[in-house]
């Protein structure tokens, strides 16, 4: 190495030494140190070999997760960044007459805030955009963000909301699906029903066979909300440039559908709108649509200053979507042995105050409701509805952990209520290769009934079953 | 302002900080040290775990003028420029984390149990694990990895 | 956080005079492991906070002529490690170890767990059913008191807002007194308490249950001693029948609510199996011991 550049190296140390001195004198924080920790790469042995099957897979990031180096977006900063905050409506139903700002924004530290209003255009969603980004005419759940103040503190901007004046006209809620879909109803959006999707899958003919029928089960059940709650709260951060573009820094999952609705709301071309996803500290489903995104972007643009907006955890469980609740009718028609001849389904699912990811949600626990068994004739019926709760949206399986909590219970009743053993009964009525799923497809590479064998020989399910 | 002086890992750093200043905040926006992390801001979720005194505590539940005088042990100070330390070994070729958040936190409450406890059952595993949640993984690579990590240490397992 | 002052004294006179001089603006900081929550998440703060963690007075765990003092900087770890209890008091070290998790009682102390005075606080059960007495210090001096007087209602004590609490002293004749403690919560970990309990007693001559008492958490606004069940019990013979009828006396002593965590019905059944237990318990450490 050339003795030249060494010396230049020394200097810089010593420059950086004396730094640090000058810094303690004057008592102000710390000159950050780089972190050492070793550098040499772990080579994934998986990757380079085919078949990958019973080989380890490294995770590509798991080394710099366990040293603390991963960068989640609460871990960026960026020069002259300012803090957001959202304010909460805590009121389930009502129409919002006015909105005063004022006094937050006189408020020393606080640079803007901003309402409704002031969105190009104020609806997102993925499949119907019914949902405000901040709801500007009425409040339809407790979560619903009203206005956001962008502050130099986090503090401050929290203490900002508090000055936020905002006046509401409360309207009856209705909080109960098999309330809401009701035809008078109270409507929760200006529509004719609450109920904004639906699906029929039909096969055979179940009331010939449910006639044909030994035994007959007419059971409910339901399942309740449930929160993602991912260790990472949502996150980003948005710079609006001089040059009239947007980059945004989120732990938002999908960002190119992100990408399309910002340019949707903001209403400007696609190309000014630049995403960076990062590593997300758990998504579950819930980080798979905008929250805050546009709203940090406009702020940003406000005030032209990078904006960061992290959730708190109460943020989080009452304004980031939720599993849905369903309410399950099953009536099932049993032979003698226990074969299911026929199986008939109503779902209803709490679809909270906005669509979000319902139709996909819907779709999918329509189709998997009958239970991963040979049935000949099935009926199923599935709706979402709305009501003023915080909204719910997509969550790992969409919908098939709720329905196969109604079919299993609905077997083990049946296999009870036969005295066949439950595992028995599940063998008697499982798929198998080449079986019909109820909309039709045939399906391939079953293994229902193996892994029932191999599962129950592994916990001996004989033993002590 | 408040002068708060802290060892973080085994250096002397200082700043001056508003009383209010949390531990948490003083390690991440003071001294730039994000490992640990705020996820539930009231205690619960262990994302904030940091070694004072060699005890883990929640750095969101501590003020930064509580630590002074301190020995602070965060993540970033946990592996040497030379070595890892075999928790993160063993974390990394498990996968035990999955999307990492609740990682620093864990690891270093893995550390104080295996420094007091160098051959710890699962259920004590358990039992010292019990403020650090984790969402992705059901715990069973955590368990594992700390059980593999005590192994190691105990130079039962050669450090592979 | 909202802005506030923070100072440290180091002796009890300071404390008491930085409490003269700043209440009710003052609040006393212990572990933090409530109050900072307190301070982030609700809007009443504080102007200045009186860290008392720095005061020796309030720290150690030793024998002293009266019973084992217990300052009320003690965090719940050092209570689990402390060798005596350990021995003389098993049923202290499982409370500690149902509160929170290791790093809120790295960092949560007894003494704060009692002034926070929850009703499902789980220093409390085991202390009250050792007629532990509280010393309190103000601008009139000291005081000592029955820990049953500090309770007064939920996240209520007698503490005026310029005393602070001292140490906790466990009365001579009752350190060592088979004692019982336990908490059903919805977790092992990180769970408050639906019901706790516990239970001690001498064993008199002739197999009876001398001095028993028994004490219950998250079934009254405050941890509550069950009297009329422990009357019961007095010079009675040590048998499992009499600890189930101690159980479904303590039932009725009790004014449990309904909330999100359980029913009012739950917590009286849990009460009593958690007496009866209690009870057998303790009697199971006296045979242990002799």
């Amino acid at each position: 190495m050339d003795d030249k550049v060494r010396v230049a190296e020394q200097q810089d140390l010593d420059t950086l030494e004396s730094l640090r001195e000058a810094d303690a004198d004057l008592r102000l924080p710390a000159v950050v140190e780089p972190v050492a920790y070793p550098l040499e790469t772990l080579t994934p042995v998986a990757r380079q070999q085919t078949p990958a099957v019973g080989q380890r897979a490294p995770r590509p990031d798991g080394r710099l997760h366990g040293l603390g180096q991963t960068k989640y977006i609460d871990d960026m900063t960026f020069p002259d960044m300012i803090h957001a905050k959202v304010l909460r409506a805590g009121i389930a139903s009502a129409r919002i007459i006015s909105i005063d700002v004022s006094e937050a924004e006189a408020m020393p530290g606080v640079l803007a805030t901003l309402v409704g209003k002031e969105i190009p255009v104020n609806s997102y969603g993925p499949s119907i955009q019914d949902q405000p980004l901040l709801a500007d005419e009425f409040v339809r759940h407790a979560g619903d963000g009203v206005a956001a103040v962008a502050a130099v503190s986090e503090q401050i901007a929290k203490d900002a909301l508090a000055k936020i004046k905002v006046e509401y006209e409360p309207i009856e809620p209705v909080f109960d699906p098999l309330e809401a879909i009701k035809e008078d109803s109270i409507k929760v959006h200006p529509t004719a029903s609450n109920i904004y999707a639906s699906k029929i899958v039909k096969k055979g003919d179940v009331e010939k066979a449910f006639a044909e029928s030994a035994h007959i089960f007419e059971d409910q059940y339901r399942t309740q909300m449930v929160e993602h709650v991912p260790m990472e709260p949502h996150a980003s951060i948005a710079m609006w440039d001089a040059n009239e573009r947007v980059s945004l820094w989120s732990s938002l999952g999908r960002i190119t559908l992100g990408r399309a609705d910002m340019a949707r709301v903001l209403n400007m071309p696609v190309n000014r709108v630049r995403m960076i996803a990062t590593i997300v500290g758990g998504n579950f489903g819930g980080k798979n649509e905008l929250t805050t995104e546009p709203v940090l972007a406009l702020l940003s643009k406000k005030t032209g200053r990078p904006v960061k907006g992290v959730y708190s955890r109460e943020d989080e469980f009452i304004s980031s979507t939720t599993r849905h609740p369903f309410i399950m009718d099953y009536k099932t028609g049993v032979s003698a042995e226990g074969k299911i001849l026929a199986r008939k389904v109503r779902l209803i699912l709490d679809g909270g105050a906005y669509c979000s990811w319902s139709e996909t949600t819907l779709g999918k626990a329509c189709i998997l409701s009958p239970g991963p068994y040979n049935i000949p004739n099935v009926h199923i019926e599935a709706y979402v509805t709305y009501t003023n709760k915080t909204m719910t949206g997509a969550m790992r399986g969409f919908g098939a952990p709720q329905v196969c909590f109604a079919y299993e219970s609905q077997m083990d009743d049946i296999a009870r209520k036969l005295g066949i053993d439950p595992l028995e009964i599940r063998m008697m009525n499982a798929f198998e290769e080449f079986a019909d799923s109820p909309t039709g497809q045939v399906l391939e590479s079953v293994v229902v009934k193996d892994s029932l064998k191999i599962a129950a020989d592994r916990f001996g399910w004989k033993e002590n079953g | 302002m408040t002068d708060v002086t802290l060892t973080v890992n085994g250096k002397e750093r200082s700043a001056s900080v508003p009383p209010e200043t949390t531990l948490l905040e003083m390690l991440r926006s003071k001294l730039n040290l994000t490992g640990a992390k705020l996820g539930c801001d009231v205690g619960d979720c262990g994302a904030c775990t940091v070694l004072v005194a060699g005890k883990s505590v929640n750095a969101c539940l501590m003020l930064a003028v509580q630590a002074n005088g301190r020995d602070v042990l965060t993540i970033e100070g946990l592996a040497t420029a030379e070595a890892f330390h075999p928790l993160q070994k063993t974390f990394e070729e498990l996968a035990s984390l999955q999307c990492g958040f609740c990682g620093p936190g864990i690891i270093l409450s893995a550390k104080t149990l295996l420094d007091e406890n160098p051959d710890p059952t699962v259920q004590e595993i358990k039992d010292a694990l019990a403020g650090n949640l984790c969402r992705c993984t059901g715990y069973t690579k955590i368990l594992e990895g700390v059980v593999d990590a005590a192994r190691i240490m105990n130079g039962k397992q050669d450090a592979a | 956080m909202r802005a506030f002052d923070y100072i440290a004294p180091d002796s009890t006179e300071s404390v008491v005079a930085a409490l003269a001089a700043h209440s009710p603006n003052a609040r006393l900081l212990g572990g933090g492991t409530d109050l900072i929550v307190d301070l982030k998440h609700t809007s009443n703060t504080p102007k200045v906070l009186v860290d008392v963690s720095q005061v020796e007075d309030f720290h150690g765990i030793e024998m002293t002529d009266r019973g084992l003092r217990i300052g009320s900087m003690v965090t719940h770890t050092e209570i689990m490690k402390s060798e005596i209890i350990q021995k003389e008091l098993p049923a202290m070290v499982d409370a500690a170890h149902t509160v929170g998790a290791v790093q809120t009682r790295n960092l949560g102390t007894l003494g704060g767990n009692l002034v926070t005075c929850v009703p499902s606080m789980d220093s409390g059960p085991t202390l009250l059913a050792l007629d532990a007495l509280v010393t309190i210090a103000g601008p009139k001096g000291s005081r000592q008191i029955t820990l049953e007087e500090f309770f007064v209602g939920p996240r209520k004590t007698c503490l005026e807002p310029d005393e602070v609490l001292v140490d906790i002293i466990i009365p001579k004749e009752n350190v060592g007194k088979p004692t019982h403690f336990l908490k059903f919560g919805l977790r092992k970990g990180q769970a408050l308490a639906l019901v706790n309990a516990a239970a001690s007693f001498h064993v008199g001559d002739g197999n009876i249950f001398s001095a028993p008492r028994i004490a219950l958490g998250a079934v009254a606004p405050v941890v509550m001693r069950a009297t009329k069940a422990e009357d019961f019990l007095a010079g009675k013979e040590i048998t499992e029948a009499n600890m189930a009828e101690a159980g479904e006396i303590a039932v009725t002593e009790i004014k449990p609510i309904t909330d999100f965590r359980a029913s009012k019905e739950y917590r009286r059944e849990l009460v009593a199996v958690f007496t009866r237990r209690c009870l057998a318990g303790a009697y199971a450490l006296h045979q242990s011991r002799a």
